[in-house]
């Protein structure tokens, strides 16, 4: 019985290994796409549940450092790049006979001809001198990274604050990047948005068939593998005296630091993990939509994420994950409206009330979520007979 | 030799002047009872050794290493382990991975077989084994003493402070809490025993000391503390109050 939760991610994950090479029903690249993005939700609500429903600390800042990785690889791909020649106008470094070109932020208008430095030297250039981007695995590297150094610095920011404090903190954390990231607009685009090269941007060939850069089978099984890769870490923090600090942390940090646990330098790793994980979310995500906007920082969207986890089970990250999934597919289902004894329902609007009913249902009535306490019951199969069994063997002691 | 040096401990809050001068030493296993009325200054002592707040003046010594001004998880890496007054166990956790986080903790320790056997003799001195994949919240009040006393077994401290064990406790437990003090007794280990009651700290403590209002108003063998005039007046006031 216990295996079964095991047998059925295995069972799961094969499932949606396959389901791009198996689904031949209607609007192939939308189920695609919702499913991407489910994935991507499921990332930062697992990643969440660690940083909240493990260790305790109600982050709401999540989606910031997300964002923070996607305007990371976002910025480092839109602003530098390496020629064959100096352009003359731009801030430029050269290195082994190629040069190193940071192209001038100007904003809205980076994209005229006029005012685009590295722009105007190419049509100068022709085709005759190479100008080579950044690799966009280097930026979402960067933007990780970028996201995890956010973290470590928050997390030594809050570490006396608890609860309330706490939440209220990352919020403004949150708030102030979405304010700077609008305000700069000179370097941001603000609102205009900042514009990405696709996730496969040349294209991939794998095992003979060739993908362009719009097809939807890379990016999806380039989200699945950070998923994957996500709860694989996860799992092995959460089984690792990691897991079992972060825990004593969320159930009393006195407690713990009197039993020898450095309640700070935990603390501090739990953040800077899982903050690390939704910036490389936000960096994958960014690529494969190629725009980004302050927008995605919006307070909805980490309510969204909160809700993923809640309703899935936020003391497991598995569950929570599949919680995202779940409702990111859910939320998408009932967008088609209907008719009622001649009523036409519009579920644009209220698939958002159904969203919240649900929501306030699982806070009332199942406060593990709905998916936790399933892989509990299994994981804990037998264990109250056992304890039935060896109390009564101990009272049977002569 | 285990060796807890207290010297001249003041600590402030505020204008509340809450422990005034407060010395001892503790040399090799001894136990040790703690007693004073309420108010007296023996949590926030009990918080200053253990590191969750710094005195306002003195400092704490243990085997020659200067702790005042330790973090706790430090001071119980150092060798002092305490429980509360109120117990803090692990709720949502099981038994056994209660027992499981300080012996991790320390670094000592890797997981595996060696450390599920070690925490499993614990539990069975403890008479817990039964419940060692429950959560620590199914226990009874009394049964969560007993997990916070597994802990201290595990973090396996030089002085382990015992704040209030009797408090609540099945007088069946309470037998299992003696046995308890003598296992970490003959182990070589101090004991710092703060109780109010009176029976259990008498019969077990080889020495006492009695705080009053912040002050160590007695220091000496239980005998000697019994009759000691300002203990009697501390706990049962003085003639003149009686007579008002």
């Amino acid at each position: 019985m216990k295996r079964v939760p095991d047998i059925a991610g295995v069972l799961l994950l094969a499932f949606f290994a396959a389901f791009p090479l198996v689904y031949t029903g209607a609007n192939y690249d939308y189920v695609m796409h919702v499913l991407i993005t489910a994935f991507f939700y499921a990332i930062l609500a697992s990643s969440w549940s660690m940083l909240a429903g493990y260790a305790g600390q109600f982050s709401f800042g999540h989606m910031a450092f997300m964002g923070i990785g996607a305007y990371a690889t976002a910025l480092f791909c839109h602003y530098f790049y390496i020629t064959g020649e100096p352009t003359g106008t731009c801030t430029e470094f050269g290195f082994f006979g190629n040069w190193f070109v940071i192209v001038n932020p100007i904003g809205v208008t980076s994209t005229t001809l006029t005012q685009d430095c590295l722009r105007q030297a190419m049509a100068g250039w022709g085709d005759s001198v190479s100008v080579t981007p950044m690799p966009v695995l280097l930026g979402i590297v960067l933007g990780t990274i970028a996201g995890g150094l956010a973290g470590l610095l928050v997390g030594l920011l809050v570490l006396r604050l608890r609860a309330a404090y706490l939440a209220l903190f990352t919020l403004g954390f949150s708030e102030i990047v979405k304010a700077t990231i609008s305000a700069e607009i000179d370097i941001t685009r603000g609102q205009a948005g900042l514009e990405l090269p696709a996730l496969f941007e040349n294209g991939v060939t794998v095992l003979g068939q060739t993908y362009d850069k719009t097809d939807k089978i890379p990016p999806y099984y380039a989200m699945l593998l950070l998923l994957v890769t996500c709860l694989a870490i996860l799992a092995w923090l959460a089984r690792s005296r990691f897991g079992l600090f972060v825990r004593a942390l969320r159930e009393d940090p006195d407690a713990a630091a009197a039993l020898g646990v450095n309640t700070t330098r935990y603390k501090v790793y739990v953040f800077t993990i899982t903050t690390a994980m939704a910036a490389a979310a936000g960096a994958v995500q960014a690529h494969y939509v190629q725009i980004i906007t302050p927008n995605m920082l919006f307070l909805l969207q980490m309510s969204l994420v909160v809700a993923m986890a809640v309703i899935g089970g936020i003391e497991n990250f598995v569950a929570a994950a599949l919680g995202a999934i779940f409702l990111q597919i859910m939320l998408e289902v009932l967008r088609t409206s209907f008719t009622i004894g001649g009523v036409e329902i519009d579920m644009t609007t209220w698939r958002l009330v159904f969203f919240g009913i649900l929501l306030m249902v699982v806070l009332r009535f199942f406060r593990n979520g709905l998916i936790a306490p399933v892989i509990a019951r299994f994981r804990r199969a037998g264990m109250a007979e056992e304890t039935v069994a060896k109390r009564r063997a101990g009272e049977a002691r002569p | 030799m285990i060796h807890l040096k207290v010297n001249n401990l003041h600590k402030r809050f505020g204008g509340n002047h809450v422990l005034r001068g407060v010395s001892f030493e503790i040399n090799g296993p001894e136990l040790i009872g703690v007693l004073g009325p309420n108010g007296a200054g023996k949590t926030t002592m009990t918080n200053i050794l253990d590191g969750a707040i710094k005195p306002t003046s003195g400092t704490v010594y243990l085997n020659e290493h200067r702790i005042d001004q330790l973090s706790p998880f430090e001071v119980a890496r150092a060798g002092l382990g305490r429980t509360f007054q109120v117990t803090r166990s692990f709720r949502r956790m099981t038994v056994l991975e209660n027992l499981y986080v300080p012996a991790l903790a320390l670094g000592h320790h890797s997981q595996g077989q060696g450390l599920t056997d070690e925490a499993m003799e614990v539990l069975e001195f403890l008479t817990l084994d039964h419940l060692r994949n429950e959560y620590a919240q199914a226990l009874s009040g009394g049964q969560q003493k007993l997990l916070e006393l597994g802990r201290l077994l595990m973090l396996d401290p030089d002085v382990i402070i015992l704040d209030e064990p009797f408090a609540g406790v099945h007088p069946r437990l309470m037998e299992v809490i003696y046995a308890y003090i003598r296992r970490v007794k003959a182990a070589g280990k101090a004991i710092v025993l703060i109780s109010h009651q009176m029976n259990a700290i008498f019969s077990l403590s080889e020495r006492l000391l009695v705080l009053n209002f912040g002050e160590l108003i007695a220091d000496g063998l239980p005998g000697e503390v019994k009759n000691d005039p300002a203990v009697i007046e501390a706990y049962l006031g003085s003639d003149e109050e009686h007579a008002v």
